[in-house]
């Protein structure tokens, strides 16, 4: 008894301190989630009302098209990963598997694109999209086809370098079976690498789904229009301006949108995490 | 093809060559690997390479505000905004219309001096008083061959009444201000094309083409015309980074933070991290809460945690403030600030490095530390001298690779702190919280003055940096040795 006091209260004592570290700004966006004022503005840490206004106005406001945004933000989240992925895949295979002139230079400049960070060539991607409305305006600057392009054009990088990684851990003597079988690289790759590779696809475009729901420059750049929005722009606009306004909704709607990726994050963290140490940190 | 209607001739040049490029790669067997190549490819021109190079041509160019048009637009706009009132600010009262054939014209009346005229663009038509009906206040409204507008013909020609400008005298014409007003004016700055100069015919001075995409008066360098245009200047954006202390003092500041920043973040989050890790690295009761809470913040949106910290360090009304019971203007000073950056980027990354170095953690053989533990090493030699080394060498990559992101960790900065707290009196942009990227952002889209060609030489530079840190990084990872 008195070993375990000496070799895990410390422990304990740690794990909870910084259990205490992170659920505490998630506790405070429950309360303010739940306060009727709508604000975050803490008289006490216990609540004494406890009110659903919050959540039923993001609802029903006329002003809040909170459920446009929920859905603007899983369609084009959704469509980015599932077309990043599958265009990626692609690439992925004959980067690891088809021998070509020029594949260590592609693999190279792939890389170095995807040092240059998003977000400095932001201006350039204005200017260019904006040249596109000019001709088309359904996929130019200001629509979600458009935004959507630009999502995936940012996305192939990252998904080219670890879908490859994956690829290359499939043992290569499935391939040549196939090959001495008579299979072309086209056969190979829908009989033989995209059933073995199904659920690492799955992965990827969930890392997809989350950085692309998690996006907010280009969308904010991007949607200028209410309805139109993301849920990221949507809710930001709630608080930005004089601050402590309207705290409430902003809370409850975050909590709504934490949701659906909390669930997947935490009942898929071993595949994720293995793909994260694979190639990327975090965006 | 409508993109090549529009000039938009870069665009429609790559539009064609990929269709070109698509109907020979699926329509032929020309190469297989295109086959799966193309669309990924066409994605990555489109949206990365191509932005990436126009960063680049953009870098090269006088490109801010007041310099953002082409040069025969600029001397376009400088010719329509060249003109003055004469001295006596003459006025005439008018009627707008047309000819038989359609064309425009203004009737005038000059009361004062009972002059009546006719005047479209090209001529002027006296008119005698005699043979016209003038109504009390000495005005005419209607002249033989003259057909008065409708107010609805009127606003459907609103763009070119706007710009018109009817015969007076040689050097003088009148522009129309308001439905019935017309005023006299001249052209003061006038445009020779043989010596690309312009001319101020009130003052006599010159103003020559300086070469960076200004007409800049002859004897006054400072005195330019508005608006300027976009001209190559070549590498000035980049030497005036080292040069102009304007710029360099707020850059080498805002670097040595963002250098500090990164680092610290890197520092804090794996401290934690790993203690976390070494803590939880035996049967805990209750571990498995403890990690599902522990991940969190990694799991939650990241935008959202970011503005719910800003709401938390608020002075008044915070809970930071409130938990501890003290009054910090956390933004605004530049020492609190820095700290609350600090302070949510550990909360938003530590678990990713817990989740890292707990997985690493349990890779290391428990053979060593036993080994070590019976030849009589303490607990915290055989983690100083066994299990960190040889962390470390599997974190490593991970660490740079951090570092990288948070170079350029745009979201914290920019919805926690803005970059501030600046000091906007003294006219600067760049906060204390600012990093480079944020800083870079304020140069390009901010509320002042904006340079996109200085911005897009900082990026370039920015690019460089990041560059070898990651390929320092990769070299460690030994990614690279897959190429060979």
């Amino acid at each position: 008894m008195k070993r375990w006091l000496k070799e895990d209260l410390w422990r304990h004592a740690i794990a909870l301190v910084t259990c205490f570290f992170v659920l505490f700004p998630i506790y405070l966006v429950i309360l303010s989630a739940l306060s009727p004022t709508g604000s975050l503005q803490v008289t006490s840490f216990i609540p004494k009302t406890i009110s659903f206004r919050n959540f039923s106005m993001l609802f029903t406001s006329p002003k809040i098209p909170y459920l446009v945004w929920m859905k603007n933000s899983l369609v084009i989240a959704g469509v980015v990963a599932i077309l990043s992925v599958v265009i990626g895949a692609a690439s992925a295979f004959a980067f690891s598997r088809l021998r070509f002139k020029g594949k260590k230079q592609g693999l190279q400049l792939l890389l170095l694109v995807q040092m240059f960070p998003a977000i400095l060539s932001l201006s350039a991607v204005y200017v260019i999209m904006s040249r596109v409305y000019s001709f088309a305006p359904r996929i130019g600057l200001g629509t979600q086809p458009g935004l959507l392009l630009v999502y995936m054009g940012g996305a192939m990088g990252v998904n080219i370098w670890l879908l490859k990684g994956f690829v290359d851990s499939i043992p290569m003597e499935l391939d040549e079976a196939a090959k001495v079988d008579g299979a072309s690289a086209v056969q190979t790759y829908w009989l033989i690498f995209v059933p073995l590779a199904a659920p690492v696809l799955a992965v990827v475009s969930l890392l997809s789904f989350i950085g692309t729901f998690n996006e907010f420059i280009l969308a904010r750049l991007f949607l200028v229009d209410m309805h139109a929005r993301t849920i990221a722009v949507g809710l930001q606009g709630f608080i930005s301006g004089q601050y402590a306004s309207n705290w409430g909704p902003f809370a409850a709607g975050s909590i709504i949108a934490s949701i659906p990726l909390i669930a997947i994050f935490l009942s898929l963290q071993r595949y994720i995490i293995s793909g994260l140490t694979a190639g990327s940190v975090k965006g | 093809m409508s993109a090549f209607a529009k000039r938009e001739y870069a665009i429609s040049i790559f539009l064609g060559f990929a269709l070109f490029a698509m109907a020979i790669t699926y329509l032929t067997n020309f190469s297989i690997p295109m086959k799966f190549f193309l669309p990924g490819m066409f994605f990555l021109f489109a949206f990365v390479v191509g932005p990436i190079l126009y960063t680049v041509a953009m870098s090269a160019f006088h490109y801010e505000t007041g310099n953002y048009i082409s040069k025969p637009e600029a001397i376009t706009q400088i010719l329509s905004t060249g003109v003055r009132p004469d001295a006596n600010q003459t006025t005439f009262d008018i009627v707008i219309g047309e000819d038989a054939g359609k064309k425009l014209e203004i009737l005038a009346s000059d009361p004062t001096n009972k002059k009546y005229f006719i005047s479209s663009e090209t001529t002027k038509i006296d008119l005698d008083p005699s043979t016209l009906k003038i109504d009390e206040n000495g005005d005419v409204a209607t002249a033989p061959g003259f057909h008065a507008l409708t107010p609805s013909e009127q606003s459907a020609l609103d763009a070119q009444l706007g710009s018109a400008r009817f015969t007076y005298s040689s050097d003088y014409f009148i522009t129309i201000e308001g439905g019935t007003l017309g005023s006299l004016k001249r052209q003061t700055l006038v445009y020779d094309k043989g010596t690309d100069t312009f001319k101020n015919v009130l003052t006599g001075d010159a103003y020559k083409d300086n070469g960076t995409g200004d007409f800049a008066n002859i004897k006054n360098k400072a005195d330019i015309l508005q608006p300027g245009w976009r001209a190559p200047i070549w590498f000035s954006n980049y030497t005036k980074l080292f040069t102009d202390p304007q710029i360099r003092k707020p850059l080498i500041r805002v670097f040595i933070w963002t250098v500090v920043f990164a680092s610290l973040t890197v520092l804090t989050q794996f401290a934690l991290g790993l203690l976390i890790a070494v803590v939880m690295n035996r049967k805990l009761f209750g571990r498995r809460i403890y990690r599902s809470i522990i991940i969190l913040p990694y799991a939650m949106p990241s935008i959202m945690s970011i503005l719910i910290w800003g709401g938390m360090f608020d002075t008044e009304f915070g809970a930071i403030n409130h938990l501890f019971g003290t009054h910090v203007h956390w933004f605004q000073s530049p020492l609190y600030a820095r700290m609350a950056v600090i302070i949510v980027n550990l909360w938003l990354g530590f678990p990713y490095f817990y989740l890292i170095t707990s997985g690493a953690l349990q890779a290391i053989p428990a053979e060593l530390s036993e080994a070590a533990a019976i030849d009589g090493a303490t607990s915290g030699q055989i983690f100083r001298k066994i299990t960190l080394p040889l962390l470390l060498q599997v974190v490593s990559p991970l660490l740079v690779a951090s570092f990288a992101f948070n170079f350029n960790n745009f979201n914290i900065i920019y919805l926690l702190t803005g970059g501030g707290p600046a000091n906007t009196l003294g006219g600067d942009v760049a906060g204390s919280t600012d990093i480079l990227i944020s800083y870079t952002y304020k140069i390009a889209f901010g509320a002042g003055t904006q340079n996109l060609g200085l911005a897009s030489a900082i990026s370039v530079v920015i690019f460089f940096i990041i560059a070898s840190i990651s390929l320092y990084g990769i070299r460690r990872s030994k990614v690279l040795d897959s190429f060979a």
